[in-house]
């Protein structure tokens, strides 16, 4: 390995080797924890590609962090350890406050009895957040799972969406309502479906919504999960039903009128342009290539024509992360949209 | 089945009611607050996404200008003020939505012109008819705008919709004027549209004041006059009068700080569980609190409050001159720039639990914080002789370096037993990195969304009144028991000897 995340320390004395860490770093620095966030993934090069997130939202969301990458398949069992601090200054005293991050480099036995290296080394009584950024595989095991308060994964990265939604339900089902699952593909949605949401805050327009019959999403490539639950999160909202899946998806709406969707491919933003219509008046949210802004406009024989601007938000994983942990609670509409498009996920 | 009234969209994008769509109107428009603070504020909602769909701004002031040296202006002021850097789309867009509307307060024409601009503004906006008035201006000229409004049938909604009215303090400068104020407003406005800004009240740590007091067994069950030894309450400043003798000199310290913001986080500290979290359920336990405060008159002002004013000084080592020595301060001034008084709240709750208040200007630093002090522990164990062991202070810092802290003992490491103090210290800005949201941001998307919960209510500013009326009226009497003390001091020797009579100390911040 030649990046190297930390200080080496021998993993019975990391505790041991943390306070003296903090010992040698002077009254200066204030340690600062708000989470437990653990981090798991399987590909090389992943403890350096962490560190550098960690390093980027430590300043925004104290924690301590777990970094683990693991190869469960390797022969035999190896286990190494980093520790290191993220500092950052505050006030003008020049005191800088400080998260903690131990890094492991697990294989083999080590990789498979995840709890045990995890468990060992939370911060107690703060939440544990584990960002899982591998495919989940089965068999569940619940010894992990049942005590993850937040579980992180990004939709977007899934190769086979329709089974890892079926893993990912078992794991909620296995830790009785307690974890709260957080899709960051669904949080780096939140921007576009405040932005729709408030098109229709505007008068007269609410009524347009039973009357749409029309859906048109650009996404960037390798987006499309993340179009998808646009699409479920519409649909459950406004209760429609998944008619047919192919060529092009349709819906039927709670009258039985059909809605026609369209998904296309489009460089730039995660979700670039949105286009809902009726006979009466059409919606529109565009990001164009670059840009740091949503415009939505609507118009329509009823309505007044509104056009509207609000900053977008980065689409870098540290914005997004940052945006999830530090608006918390549960997401219950997720689980409706991902329902509500289960016939599209093949 | 037919899509309900609400926006289906909204559910889970956010747990707070939507701003409705709404022409405001801010007379005063080219004031100091609306260049420093709304228009920023309204700024920031904007490029969030937080305003609503449809809104139009409108200044109304007596200067000439035309609407596009009023945005040009307001441009190069959010620039400097914003919490956000100023994106020049982003402001393009927001601004789109201002015009400036000249016109003397006192002309009735000015305000038939204004209603058919805001009509022509739903029209062309779809703000649907709803008017929100920011009185941005000096007490003064409160009278004559809300005549105006009234008589011109701004101040009267139509059918489905909403006209309401944002007051800025001072409201009033003493009971009988509120009064004639509340008075004035209420024949123009119902309560219920009326709200009365206390920008104290939208601060993030003022708002957690609530929040850790009932959402924490652990506090709650201790917050009585079982366990606590007194309250100290104090905002500091080290800024003189800086430009606003002219109004300060009227005011004073009582009148500026105590009667609104020390007394709003009075009320918080002290109040009650309210049965629920709406506005009138807040606001009428916070009232209760001011109902029981005990009235201060006559030569017992004398014996719980000591006013004082600041002569030159050294504030970090700069020379500072008298408050006397301000411009436009009359050099006989009898005006406070420092008060600390004592009062007791007359209820179960708080019996024999003195409560120490206290404000200024040319303090050391600058801070406002709320410190709960609690009993001894019994002199038994590590506490025989009484003396030896530091009570458990809790201290809630609203600003700056917003956090909450707790002393306690502790056993410091050795052979011997020696118990020292230590701090627990949360920061908000530690835990928290992001920066929080302005308090007019929070206020103004609450006037749009009908929630008055962060507004004084009209009891609530008449019971404050009544009760620094008191105080007021014994200080008329005479004017030698002003004190004085160096600027850059922590206040005169009398504010220290008021405390010492109830075994207090005045926190060192």
């Amino acid at each position: 390995m030649s990046f190297v995340p930390g200080i080496p320390v021998p993993i019975g004395g990391i505790d041991r080797e943390l306070g003296r860490l903090w010992e040698e770093s002077g009254d200066t620095k204030t340690r600062a924890s708000l989470i437990n966030l653990a981090i798991y993934n399987e590909k090389p090069g992943s403890l350096e590609r962490n560190t550098e997130i960690i390093r980027g939202i430590a300043g925004e969301h104290a924690m301590r962090a777990i970094l683990i990458q693991a190869d469960p398949n390797a022969e035999g069992t190896s286990a190494e350890a980093w520790i290191t601090m993220h500092c950052y200054l505050r006030g003008s005293q020049g005191g800088s406050v400080c998260s903690e991050q131990i890094s492991f480099e697990l294989a083999g036995t080590a990789a498979r009895s995840l709890q045990s290296v995890v468990f060992s080394h939370l911060d107690s009584d703060l939440p544990l957040c584990l960002w899982w950024q591998a495919d989940f595989h089965p068999p569940i095991d619940g010894k992990l799972w049942r005590w993850v308060d937040r579980l992180l994964f990004d939709s977007r990265h899934w190769k086979n969406p329709k089974e890892q939604f079926d893993l990912i339900r078992q794991i909620a089902g296995l830790a009785e309502a307690r974890t709260v699952l957080c899709d960051l593909n669904w949080a780096r949605s939140l921007p576009v479906r405040q932005a729709l949401a408030a098109i229709f805050d505007a008068p007269g327009t609410l009524p347009e919504l039973d009357r749409l019959e029309k859906m048109e999403l650009d996404h960037a490539p390798g987006s499309r999960t993340t179009a998808l639950l646009l699409v479920g999160w519409i649909a459950d909202r406004l209760g429609w039903s998944l008619s047919k899946s192919s060529p092009t998806p349709e819906f039927r709406d709670r009258h039985g009128k059909t809605i026609g969707v369209e998904l296309k491919e489009a460089e730039g933003a995660s979700i670039s342009r949105m286009h809902l219509s009726s006979e009466t008046a059409s919606f529109n949210l565009l990001r164009e290539s670059g840009s740091d802004l949503y415009v939505t406009t609507a118009q329509g024989s009823e309505i007044a024509t509104t056009s509207r601007m609000v900053r977008a938000p980065r689409e870098e994983t540290r914005e997004i992360l940052l945006a999830e942990l530090s608006r918390g609670g549960r997401h219950p509409l997720y689980t409706k949209a991902v329902k509500a498009v289960e016939g599209l996920w093949e | 089945m037919p899509l309900q009234p609400v926006n289906p969209l909204r559910e889970g994008i956010a747990n707070r009611l939507s701003p409705e769509p709404c022409t405001l109107v801010i007379f005063g428009a080219t004031g100091d607050l609306t260049h420093r603070k709304l228009i920023p504020a309204l700024y920031n909602l904007a490029a969030e996404g937080a305003l609503p769909p449809a809104i139009s701004i409108i200044g109304f002031a007596r200067r000439e200008k035309t609407s596009e040296q009023f945005r040009k202006e307001l441009e190069e002021s959010t620039r400097k003020f914003s919490r956000t850097p100023l994106n020049e789309e982003l402001w393009t867009q927001f601004a789109s939505s201002i015009t400036y509307h000249q016109s003397p307060f006192d002309q009735a024409e000015g305000y038939s012109t204004l209603a058919k601009q805001m009509e022509e503004q739903d029209r062309n906006r779809g703000t649907g008819g709803n008017r929100l008035y920011y009185l941005a201006v000096a007490p003064d000229q409160f009278p004559v705008i809300l005549s105006h409004l009234r008589e011109s049938g701004l101040s009267t909604a139509a059918q489905g919709s909403w006209a309401r009215v944002i007051v800025e303090k001072p409201f009033g400068k003493d009971l009988k004027s509120a009064q004639l104020l509340n008075n004035l407003v209420s024949e123009v406005f119902p309560e219920r549209d009326t709200y009365r800004i206390d920008h104290y009240l939208g601060k993030e740590t003022a708002q957690n004041i609530m929040v850790m007091r009932f959402a924490n067994s652990i506090f709650e069950s201790l917050w009585d006059s079982n366990h606590i030894s007194h309250v100290q309450i104090t905002a500091a400043e080290p800024l003189g009068v800086e430009g606003r003798a002219g109004y300060y000199d009227t005011s004073g310290a009582m009148r500026d700080m105590v009667q609104n913001h020390l007394l709003q986080l009075l009320t918080l500290t002290a109040m009650e569980p309210p049965t629920s979290l709406s506005a009138d359920a807040v606001r009428d336990e916070k009232v209760k609190v001011l109902r029981s405060l005990r009235p201060l008159r006559g030569d017992d002002v004398f014996k719980h409050v000591v006013r004082a004013q600041y002569t030159a000084g050294l504030i970090n080592g700069q020379p500072v001159p008298g408050y006397r020595e301000a411009e436009g301060v009359p050099k006989d001034s009898t005006t406070e720039t420092y008060v600390a008084l004592q009062v007791n709240i007359d209820n179960w709750r708080w019996a024999g639990v003195p409560f120490f208040i206290r404000t200024a200007k040319r303090m050391p630093k600058g801070g406002t914080e709320i410190a709960i002090t609690f009993k001894s522990v019994p002199r038994v164990l590590f506490n025989q002789s009484g003396e030896g062991l530091d009570e458990n202070v809790l201290v809630i810092r609203i600003q700056p370096d917003e956090g909450v802290s707790l002393r306690m003992s502790a056993k410091m490491p050795g052979s011997s037993l020696r118990i020292e103090p230590v701090k627990m210290d949360f920061h908000y800005g530690t835990s928290f990195g992001k920066a929080t949201p302005e308090a007019y941001e929070r206020l103004l998307l609450d006037a749009m969304s009908g929630d008055a919960t962060l507004f004084a209510r009209r009891d609530e500013v008449e019971e404050a009144w009544s009760f620094v009326d008191g105080i007021e009226e014994a200080w008329k009497t005479r004017s030698d028991d002003l004190a004085f003390h160096t600027a850059g001091s922590w206040g005169p020797a009398e504010a220290a000897e008021l405390a010492a009579r109830h075994g207090v100390t005045w926190r060192r911040m």
